[in-house]
Order: C-alpha cells, then sequence, then structure tokens
C-alpha cells in the first residue's frame, strides 16, 4: 500500500507538470517522448558509472588488501551514496554533451 | 547511444521491479530456506555489522542477538555463541546477559571480520568442547554462505533465519535488494577463492 501511494504521487505531480509546462511554460507536447528518451541515455549513463565506480571500488579495496596486508571491508561499497553519486556524474556528463552540441 | 537507452530502460525496470513489487522479499525468503528448530548443541549467532563505539548494535546485530535469546528460551540449546567483531561480541553478551541468560551459557567466538573466519573462530571454540551441531541464526540473505561456511567447518548446521517474510516500503526493499546483490557477490567471490 506504502509504494502504491508513493507511485500515485508521483504520477499526480507528473501529470500536474505536464499541464503547466504544456499550457504556462509553452513547452511542445511532441518533444515529451524525446525528453523521455533523453532521460533514459541519461540513466543509462547512471548504471554505466555505477558499474565502473562498484568495479574500480572492488579493484581497489582487493588491490589494498594484497598491498598492505590490512583488512578492508567489501561493504564499504554497499553505500546508498553511491548510486545518488553515479546519477550526479551522469547528468553532468549529458549536459556535457547537451551544450557541446 | 541505442545500448545506453537501452541499459537506462533496464535500470528503470529494474529500479521499478525492486522497489515497487516483492521481488526482493521472494528472493529473501528462497535464500532464507525452511527453519528446522530442532535441539542442538549450541545457538550460533553470527555477527552482522558490528557495534559502535558506544556499544550500539546495528539493526541487523540486534535482530539476530534476539533471536539467538529466544531459542535459548525455548530451551533449544545450553550455549549461546556470539560471533562478530570483539566489540560487537562485547555489546551482545551483555544485551543477552540483560535479558536472563547466565553468563556461563554464553560463549563469545574470537574476533573475526568475515563469515569465513566467523566459521573457523566458532569452530575453535566448539569443536574441542565436542559440540557438532548448531543452530545458526543469521539474516536470510545470508543463510546460504553462512550455513556452507559452517557445514564446511565441520558442523551439522540447523538454520534458524531471522524474519524472512521482508520489508513492505519500497526503500527498504530496495536497499534489502542492494544487499541480495552484495551476498551474492560475496558468495561469488567466496567460490573463484576456494573458500566454498
Amino acid at each position: 500500500m506504502a509504494s502504491l501511494t508513493v507511485v500515485a504521487i508521483v504520477m499526480l505531480t507528473s501529470a500536474g507538470a505536464f499541464v503547466v509546462a504544456s499550457r504556462g511554460a509553452g513547452l511542445r507536447r511532441a518533444a515529451l517522448p524525446g525528453a523521455f528518451m533523453q532521460a533514459l541515455d541519461c540513466l543509462g549513463l547512471a548504471v554505466l558509472f555505477l558499474l565502473g565506480n562498484l568495479g574500480l571500488g572492488l579493484v581497489l579495496v582487493l588491490g589494498l588488501r594484497v598491498m598492505t596486508g590490512r583488512f578492508i571491508s567489501l561493504y564499504i561499497l554497499n553505500d546508498a551514496t553511491l548510486p545518488f553519486l553515479s546519477l550526479l556524474q551522469a547528468l553532468v556528463v549529458h549536459c556535457w554533451r547537451a551544450r557541446s552540441k | 547511444m541505442r545500448g545506453l537507452r537501452l541499459l537506462g530502460l533496464a535500470g528503470l525496470l529494474v529500479f521499478a521491479a525492486a522497489a515497487f513489487t516483492p521481488l526482493a522479499n521472494c528472493l529473501n525468503a528462497w535464500m532464507a530456506g525452511v527453519a528446522s528448530l530442532e535441539p542442538s548443541d549450541a545457538i550460533v549467532v553470527l555477527g552482522r555489522g558490528g557495534a559502535d563505539s558506544d556499544g550500539i548494535l546495528t539493526n541487523r546485530s540486534l535482530r539476530r542477538v534476539l533471536r539467538g535469546v529466544d531459542l535459548y528460551r525455548d530451551g533449544l540449546a545450553s550455549l549461546l555463541v556470539l560471533s562478530g567483531s570483539a566489540d560487537e561480541t562485547r555489546s551482545r553478551a551483555s544485551l543477552a546477559r540483560g535479558l536472563g541468560v547466565p553468563a556461563a551459557a554464553i560463549l563469545s567466538a574470537a574476533p573475526a571480520r568475515t563469515t569465513g573466519e566467523e566459521a573457523e573462530a566458532v569452530r575453535r571454540l566448539l569443536v574441542p568442547l565436542g559440540h557438532r551441531s548448531i543452530l545458526l541464526v543469521a539474516d536470510p540473505i545470508d543463510m546460504p554462505r553462512g550455513r556452507a561456511l559452517m557445514e564446511r567447518a565441520g558442523f551439522t548446521v540447523r538454520p534458524a533465519p531471522t524474519a524472512a517474510s521482508g520489508p513492505s516500503q519500497p526503500e527498504a526493499r530496495l536497499s534489502l535488494l542492494k544487499d541480495i546483490l552484495m551476498e551474492l557477490a560475496a558468495w561469488a567471490y567466496y567460490r573463484l577463492t576456494g573458500a566454498l
């Protein structure tokens, strides 16, 4: 039930944003599918960054274990900030690419 | 670009399935297996997450020790073995004593940093005493690896997982799926290094 509430709230604000953007801000409705595709591109980039961050983290932790002989837990990679920071990396690259065109 | 888009779509679908469906709960219950609550030589409570410097246990560590105390009170074993880091076992032992478990019935295994080290520490503690059957207390997702390591250490293992139903909030489900993926990676690592 709680999960459905969250989905319902997001759907309502999305519908509201659609109305405000298309009528108030004058955004073209026909451009929405393209915007969705661009968002998917950005999300794909975020997934790539996340996999890269996890892969590099794994190599660093295991490498440091071998080189220093000290135990470093792999659980440090199990952190909620990593997906968020990966998304931030993707957003920056996505915007950078858009401004470079 | 097309590959990136498909990857984004896949990420979105995984996110939606993880947060808004019982996928993580089903995996959680599947990994827990079937509990086998039968009289054993000892109840072994695996560590999870340690304790803060003020001795406060993590949520999961707390859940596990409470489960262990519960099994002890049910008379399923005469020994409660606590493993994990030094801080964690100290805090857990203190809590168990406070909940009425006699100090003589509580054994603390040598400090360990990984599940593999815990299995070895528990083996060194219990096998010389002739104790070979254990009720293993761990989170559902940690049970397959914990059980395999304990069996490899020579124990007859009876799983006693903490609650296997899992959370219902989207954020908690996401967190659970993250932990499941981490545990599967740990399983793969143990397999690759020959620890399992």
